[in-house]
């Protein structure tokens, strides 16, 4: 099961705001060329292995504050990966969140999690129950995150 | 006896988890480590950033090894990549899900430090530009960083023979590679290292606990240690503190640098 993939000469990331919607798009277009992947179980890199990554996210401005506490509200399988749906419960605003690859952790986040969202320096990190289901990395977290097997 | 042997087999565990051989644990981490974890390879960034070199060797404290004197439990080389501002790369081996056998990885500096540490601080060596110079082309090309990897792994590896090979053993023998092109074996860039001083450190490792380490990790194993130091329990391999230890009294290396 490999949950990382990621290839950052690749990343290519657009930023826009939608001034009409207030919804701001964040995109992480991941190019896969070449053996940029990790296979599982790999290493003891366990965490890591084990902590899906965003690879894009639609939100509206500010729902990825410090603190804001989603539910899941739909989990689906796409081409780039496992799209979650969040839902904010005090107004109801939405994330699409796309994780890329298989995401090992998904199984267990169910329609209903209650899900926290953290912000720090090098991103977000969504938790339920204390442990993190998905990364969502910034630039200064993109920059910091790269894995390549070398030797088979 | 019951005792002894729970013993036996907690410090197998522990000695399991030293170093780079974890056990897959299927569970999501914990969020606060992530943060922390990320934080701090963020911090190394901009240590690494503002050190000038090209090169520099960088360990994590995956475990607390206190109980055998060491602070660091793993090593790798990290670069920053050529014409790419300030993106750093490490170059490390890992062990398998506590399996028999380890690879070669290439990974940013998130992953190095995602790990469920023990601290959540790193040391850095920063080597002679010379050595920088020599490391760095041989750190761009897989096929010169497999040259002498050796898949059987064990966390206990003695450093003078070649059956199996550790993650921090793969490091210092491929800076020994760099530096002296010509020897292409591991045994003799084991000569060169022994040749330039190098001294691993001794592990007391008592029989009971070896027995517990061989019978419940596939990652230990004892076999390559010469008899008369094995049954006097004194287990000699490739540790952080070594290697950090030599870089400094050869001039291969500057002083340990820490980020907290």
């Amino acid at each position: 099961m490999h949950t990382l993939r990621h290839d950052t000469k690749a990343w290519k990331a657009q930023v826009w705001i939608s001034m009409k919607t207030s919804i701001v798009v964040v995109s992480f277009a991941l190019a896969l060329t070449g053996p940029v992947r990790a296979h599982g179980p790999s290493s003891d890199a366990s965490a890591v292995s084990m902590l899906p990554v965003a690879v894009s996210v639609a939100a509206p401005v500010m729902l990825l504050s410090a603190g804001a506490t989603l539910t899941v509200l739909s989990v689906g399988a796409a081409a780039e990966g496992t799209v979650w749906v969040l839902e904010r419960a005090s107004d109801g605003a939405r994330a699409s969140i796309t994780l890329s690859g298989q995401v090992a952790g998904g199984a267990s986040v169910a329609v209903g999690t209650v899900v926290v969202c953290t912000a720090f320096s090098a991103g977000w990190v969504l938790s339920a129950a204390g442990k993190a289901i998905a990364y969502i990395p910034n630039q200064i977290g993109q920059a910091l995150l790269y894995n390549e097997r070398v030797t088979w | 006896m019951v005792k002894a042997v729970f013993t036996a087999v907690a410090l197998a565990a522990a000695l399991t988890a030293a170093q780079a051989g974890r056990p897959c644990e299927q569970q999501a981490p914990e969020a606060s480590n992530v943060l922390r974890s990320m934080e701090l390879a963020a911090r190394t960034q901009t240590r690494l950033d503002a050190s000038g070199a090209q090169v520099v060797v960088l360990a994590r404290a995956g475990q607390n090894l206190s109980a055998y004197g060491l602070r660091w439990s793993h090593l790798g080389w990290a670069y920053r990549l050529p014409g790419e501002g300030n993106a750093w790369r490490v170059v490390h081996k890992l062990n398998h899900c506590g399996t028999a056998s380890a690879a070669l990885y290439r990974q940013g500096l998130g992953e190095f430090f995602l790990d469920d540490l023990y601290q959540y601080e790193a040391a850095l060596v920063v080597p002679t530009p010379e050595l920088q110079a020599q490391l760095l082309p041989l750190l761009l090309d897989n096929q010169r960083l497999a040259q002498l990897h050796t898949p059987d792994y064990s966390m206990v590896a003695y450093p003078w023979a070649q059956r199996y090979q550790q993650s921090n053993q793969w490091a210092i023998e491929t800076l020994a590679l760099a530096m002296e092109p010509g020897a292409t074996s591991r045994a003799r860039v084991q000569a060169w290292l022994q040749f330039k001083g190098y001294q691993p450190s001794t592990l007391r490792i008592g029989a009971l606990t070896r027995l517990g380490a061989r019978m419940t990790a596939a990652n230990v194993a004892f076999d390559d240690h010469p008899s008369d130091k094995r049954y006097s329990d004194r287990i000699e391999t490739v540790t952080v503190d070594s290697v950090f230890s030599w870089l400094g009294r050869s001039g291969l290396g500057g002083s340990v640098q820490l980020v907290r």
